[in-house]
C-alpha cells in the first residue's frame, strides 16, 4: 500500500487531497445543474474568459481571485451584448469570446508583461502548490452550493424542465437562473489556481457527463457527480505523483477515461434514450 | 359559489413584448365558474400572448383583468425537456411548488394528491415512470395532473390535444368535464375549429378581439375570416370549415 500511503504522507498531497475533495462537492453539485441546462460550453468558456484576468493580476497588483472574477464577468457581458436582437447564435458568440479571451491572454502574457513559465499555471493549474487562501475559496464554494443545491433544487428542476412553465407553479426562475450564473463564476473562479483556466471542465461538466450516463434519479444524479469528481480527482492525483505528471492534465485523462468507461456500459440505454428522442421530436 | 360577479373579467386588454408594439389588443371577455372557453387564433394571433398576459408575465399596457387566485398553466408537452431525471410523479409534485417553501419538504398530503392527481388522469400505475419514456398523450395527462395538483380556479390550455393520442384525449376531456362541473374556468388555446366548437364559448384573436360567444352563434364565416384572413378554406357542402396553418421559418 506504500503506493498509496507515500504520496498521502507528504502535506502538499494532504493540501492537494483537501481541496479536490471540497471542489468535488461544489463542481458536482453544480456540474448536474450545468450539464442539465446544457451549460456546459458557457461554463468551460467562462473558465478560458478568466485568462487575461490572470495574466494581468499580478503586475496590476490585484488578488487573482478578483482579476479572474472581473475578466469572467466581463464575458459574460459582453456575451449578452453580443446575442442580443439574435443575429448571432450564443454557441458562435460564446466561441468567439472564448478565443478573445485566450488570444488575449496569450499576447499580455508573452509581450505585454513577460509571465513566462507561469502561463501554464495560469492555464493548467497547480494543484500541488495551493495555498490557505485558495483552500478558503474552495471551502466557501463547496459550503454554497450545498446550501444552494437544498434552496433551490425545486427552482432550478422547475425552471430547466419547463421553461415556459415554471412561472405559473410560483417557481422564481429568474432569479434562481441568476443565482446559479453567479455561483457558476465563483466557483470557476475557485477551481482556477488547482485545475487552472482551460481545465475547469474537468471538475465542473465531466463527473456530471459522467454520472448522467449511469444515473436515473436527480438525487443520484446529484450524488455520483459528487462522488465521481471527488475519486477522479484523488485518482488524477495519485497518477500525477506517480508518474510525475502535471496534476490538472492527470485529473482531466483519468475523468476522460471514466466518461469512456461509462459510455460503453451503458450503450444499450444510450441507443434506447436516442431512439425515444427522435420518437418525438419533429 | 354562486356569486353575481363572473370568475374571470378580462376588460380591454392589452399585452406587448418588450418595447415592441402591442401584440394583442382589445381583448374583452368575461367567464362564469364552470365554463370552458376555446381561445381561437392562427399561430401568431395572440393565443399565448394573452395566456402569458393572464398569468402576470406580461404586463397590461391597457385594460385589466380580474380573477381570484392564480391560474394554473398546462403548457404543451414538446415545449418540456424529455431528457430530464424526473418521473411523472415528480413532475405532478411540482403543482405543490408554490405552496411549499424552500426550507420545507413537500408535504406528505400534497404527495398523496400528486399521486390521486395521477391515478385521476388514469397514469397511476406509471407514477414511478420517467416523464420521458411516456407517450406525448401520456405527458400531457401528467402535466393536466400537475395542474390538479395546484387546484387553481382558472387553468389555462395550450394546445392541450394536439399530437395527443386517443385514449389520451378521452382521457384529457373526461378531466376538463368534471373540472367544469367542480365550477372551474377552463381557457383552451387550440387553432382547430372542430376542437373549438366542443366548449361553452369561444374567443377568437388574430391580434386583437375578433369575436366571442357560443360557438354556434360566433363561428361565422365572417368572424372566421377576420381570425384567418386568407388562410380560411371553406369546404362545399357542409359546415366545416377548415383553418390552413401556414408555418413560418
Amino acid at each position: 500500500m506504500r503506493w498509496l500511503s507515500d504520496p498521502l504522507s507528504a502535506p502538499f498531497m494532504q493540501r492537494a487531497v483537501l481541496a479536490i475533495v471540497l471542489l468535488a462537492v461544489a463542481g458536482g453539485l453544480l456540474g448536474t445543474w450545468i450539464v442539465l441546462r446544457r451549460l456546459a460550453f458557457f461554463a468551460h468558456a467562462v473558465g478560458s474568459a478568466t485568462f487575461p484576468g490572470l495574466v494581468v493580476a499580478g503586475p496590476w497588483g490585484l488578488a487573482a481571485p478578483v482579476a479572474a472574477l472581473g475578466a469572467g464577468l466581463g464575458f459574460a457581458a459582453l456575451l449578452a451584448r453580443l446575442t442580443r436582437g439574435g443575429a448571432t447564435s450564443s454557441d458562435s458568440a460564446t466561441g468567439l469570446l472564448l478565443t478573445g479571451a485566450l488570444a488575449l491572454g496569450a499576447i499580455l502574457a508573452s509581450d505585454v508583461y513577460q509571465a513566462g513559465a507561469g502561463v501554464d499555471r495560469l492555464l493548467f493549474g497547480t494543484l500541488l502548490g495551493l495555498g490557505d487562501g485558495d483552500l478558503w475559496l474552495a471551502g466557501a464554494v463547496a459550503v454554497a452550493a450545498v446550501a444552494a443545491t437544498c434552496a433551490l433544487t425545486r427552482t432550478w428542476l422547475a425552471t430547466g424542465f419547463d421553461p415556459a412553465g415554471a412561472p405559473a407553479l410560483g417557481v422564481r426562475a429568474q432569479r434562481g437562473d441568476w443565482i446559479l450564473l453567479a455561483l457558476l463564476a465563483v466557483t470557476v473562479v475557485a477551481m482556477l489556481p488547482a485545475v487552472g483556466a482551460l481545465l475547469v471542465s474537468t471538475l465542473l461538466v465531466v463527473p456530471a457527463a459522467t454520472a448522467r450516463l449511469v444515473t436515473a434519479s436527480l438525487g443520484a444524479l446529484l450524488a455520483t457527480s459528487v462522488a465521481l469528481a471527488a475519486a477522479e480527482g484523488f485518482g488524477g492525483l495519485l497518477l500525477a505523483y506517480h508518474l510525475d505528471l502535471p496534476p490538472g492534465p492527470a485529473i482531466a485523462i483519468v475523468g476522460g477515461g471514466c466518461f469512456a468507461l461509462a459510455a460503453i456500459a451503458s450503450a444499450p440505454r444510450l441507443r434506447l434514450r436516442l431512439r425515444r428522442g427522435t420518437g418525438v421530436t419533429a | 359559489m354562486t356569486t353575481a360577479a363572473p370568475a374571470l373579467q378580462v376588460t380591454d386588454l392589452a399585452a406587448a413584448y418588450a418595447e415592441g408594439p402591442p401584440a394583442l389588443r382589445g381583448v374583452t371577455f368575461s367567464a362564469e365558474p364552470g365554463q370552458a372557453v376555446a381561445v381561437l387564433g392562427p399561430n401568431g394571433g395572440g393565443k399565448t400572448t394573452l395566456f402569458r398576459a393572464l398569468l402576470g408575465e406580461l404586463p397590461a399596457v391597457a385594460g385589466s383583468v380580474r380573477f381570484d387566485g392564480a391560474p394554473a398553466y398546462v403548457p404543451q408537452t414538446e415545449r418540456s425537456r424529455l431528457d430530464f431525471p424526473v418521473s411523472a410523479l415528480d413532475v405532478a409534485l411540482m403543482g405543490a411548488y408554490a405552496r411549499t417553501p424552500w426550507y420545507r419538504r413537500i408535504a406528505a398530503a400534497d404527495r398523496e394528491r400528486a399521486r390521486a392527481a395521477l391515478a385521476r388522469v388514469g397514469l397511476g400505475d406509471r407514477a414511478a415512470a420517467r416523464f420521458g419514456t411516456l407517450s406525448g398523450g401520456q405527458r400531457q395527462r401528467v402535466l393536466v395532473a400537475r395542474a390538479l395538483v395546484q387546484d387553481a380556479r382558472l387553468l389555462l390550455l395550450d394546445e392541450p390535444f394536439a399530437g395527443v393520442d386517443r385514449t389520451s384525449e378521452e382521457a384529457i376531456m373526461g378531466i376538463l368535464d368534471e373540472l367544469r362541473a367542480e365550477g372551474r374556468v377552463l381557457l383552451i388555446a387550440t387553432h382547430d375549429i372542430e376542437q373549438a366548437r366542443r366548449w361553452d364559448r369561444v374567443l377568437c384573436l388574430h391580434g386583437e378581439q375578433i369575436a366571442y360567444g357560443p360557438p354556434a352563434s360566433t363561428l361565422t364565416t365572417d368572424v372566421l375570416e377576420g381570425t384567418y384572413g386568407a388562410e380560411i378554406v371553406l369546404l362545399e357542402g357542409g359546415e366545416r370549415c377548415v383553418a390552413v396553418q401556414h408555418h413560418h421559418h
